[in-house]
C-alpha cells in the first residue's frame, strides 16, 4: 500500500501537479507530519501506523490551512484517509482552502480501525490504492440513549467534570478554524476555572460542531482525561442529518445548513 | 430554519440528559399582548411542573466524589 502511494506522489511531483506533499514521516522512531518538497525525501514516508493501525493520525488538513495561507500560490498534495477527505471537503466549502490547489492522495483504513472509530466511511473517494472498507454504524450513541434521561445527565456531568480545559479537543480539530473562539472568551468561560462550567463548555462546543464535525475522532484521542467527545458529536451529527438532511464532509456542493439563514417561515 | 434549529436543540438537550420541555419556541408579535401573557404563563406552569433542574443535583453529586 505504502509503495503505491509513494509512486503516486512521485508522479505528482514529476508531472508538476504539486510543489509539495503533506504527509507523515518516521524519524528517530517518531511519526509526525512532514512537508515533502523533494521526492527523494519520501524515504521514511509513513501512513501513521506504529503500534496499531492509525495510531499516529494528525489533522493534516488543519496544517494545510496554515501552509496555504503562507504559500497561497502553491499547489499541495496531501495524504488522506476518509476522515481527512471529509475535513477537506468542509474546508473548501467554508473557504478555508482552495480546492484547485489541493490534490488528495487517498488510502482506506483497515477494518479494525473502522470498527474502533465506528467510522461511517473509512475510505476517501480519492482512493489511489486499496479497497473500500465497510462503514460502521455507531453503537455507543445507542448505549447512551438507553440510559434514560437521568442516567444520561449523570453520565455526561461526570465525564465533563474531569475536563482540565486544555483545549486539546479544539486545537486538534480539523474543522475548528474560527479566529475568535467563544470557548476562550473570558466573559463566557472565565479563565482559571477548572473544570470549565459543566456542562456548558462542552455543550457549547458540541453545538458549534453541528454541521461541521466530520467525525474523525481526533478530539477524543487528544483528550487527556478520556471524555467520550466523539460519541457526543456523533449524536449531534445524527440530529443535524435527520433535521436538515446534511452530513458534513460528504456532499461537495451542499453547504452547511448553519451557513445559511433559510427562507421566511410560512404563517 | 429556526424551528429546525430548536428541534435540533431539544434533541441535543435530551441526549445530554436535560428535559427538552424546558425549551420552547413561539412566535408572538408585538401586537399580541394577550397571547404573549398566555404563552409565558403556560410555559411557567410547564417549567414549574418539571421542578428544579436536575443539573444542580447532578453537579452536587460530582463534588461529593
Ligand atoms: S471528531 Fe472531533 S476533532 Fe474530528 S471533526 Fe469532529 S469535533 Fe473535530
Ligand atoms: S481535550 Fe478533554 S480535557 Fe482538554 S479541553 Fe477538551 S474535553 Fe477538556
Amino acid at each position: 500500500m505504502k509503495e503505491t502511494i509513494i509512486e503516486k506522489v512521485k508522479d505528482l511531483f514529476e508531472d508538476s501537479r504539486i510543489e509539495a506533499f503533506l504527509g507523515l514521516k518516521e524519524e528517530n522512531g517518531q511519526i509526525g507530519p512532514y512537508l515533502f518538497t523533494d521526492p527523494k525525501d519520501l524515504e521514511g514516508f509513513s501512513l501513521g501506523d506504529k503500534e496499531w493501525p492509525g495510531d499516529k493520525r494528525y489533522p493534516l488538513s488543519k496544517i494545510l490551512i496554515a501552509l496555504a495561507q503562507k504559500y497561497p500560490e502553491n499547489r499541495f498534495g496531501i495524504l488522506v484517509r476518509g476522515c481527512d477527505e471529509r475535513a477537506l471537503n468542509e474546508l473548501f466549502k467554508w473557504n478555508q482552502l482552495n480546492e484547485e490547489h489541493v490534490v488528495m492522495v487517498g488510502f482506506p483504513c483497515p477494518q479494525e480501525l473502522a470498527e474502533a472509530c465506528e467510522c461511517p466511511k473509512p475510505y476517501p473517494e480519492s482512493l489511489v490504492v486499496g479497497e473500500k472498507v465497510k462503514g460502521i454504524k455507531s453503537k455507543k450513541v445507542e448505549v447512551i440513549l438507553n440510559m434514560g434521561m437521568e442516567g444520561r445527565l449523570k453520565y455526561w456531568t461526570e465525564r465533563f467534570s474531569r475536563c482540565i480545559k486544555c483545549y486539546g479537543c479544539r486545537n486538534v480539530c480539523p474543522v475548528c478554524f474560527c479566529n475568535e473562539c467563544e470557548l476562550a472568551n473570558d466573559d463566557l468561560i472565565p479563565s482559571g476555572e477548572i473544570p470549565p462550567e459543566n456542562p456548558i463548555f462542552h455543550l457549547v462546543r458540541a453545538a458549534h460542531m453541528a454541521g461541521r464535525c466530520i467525525d474523525c475522532g481526533l478530539c477524543e484521542e487528544a483528550c487527556p482525561v478520556g471524555i467520550p467527545l466523539r460519541t457526543l458529536y456523533k449524536k449531534v451529527a445524527d440530529i443535524v442529518d435527520s433535521e436538515f438532511g446534511y452530513r458534513p464532509g460528504y456532499q461537495k456542493d451542499q453547504k452547511s445548513p448553519f451557513n445559511i439563514l433559510g427562507e421566511r417561515p410560512e404563517d | 430554519m429556526t424551528a429546525k434549529r430548536i428541534r435540533f436543540l431539544k434533541e441535543f438537550l435530551s441526549f445530554s440528559g436535560i428535559e427538552p420541555d424546558r425549551l420552547r419556541l413561539e412566535w408572538v408579535s408585538s401586537a399580541e399582548a394577550t397571547r404573549f401573557v398566555e404563552v409565558i404563563t403556560d410555559f411557567i406552569d410547564q417549567v414549574k411542573e418539571l421542578g428544579p433542574s436536575p443539573l444542580k443535583a447532578a453537579l452536587a453529586a460530582q463534588d461529593l466524589n
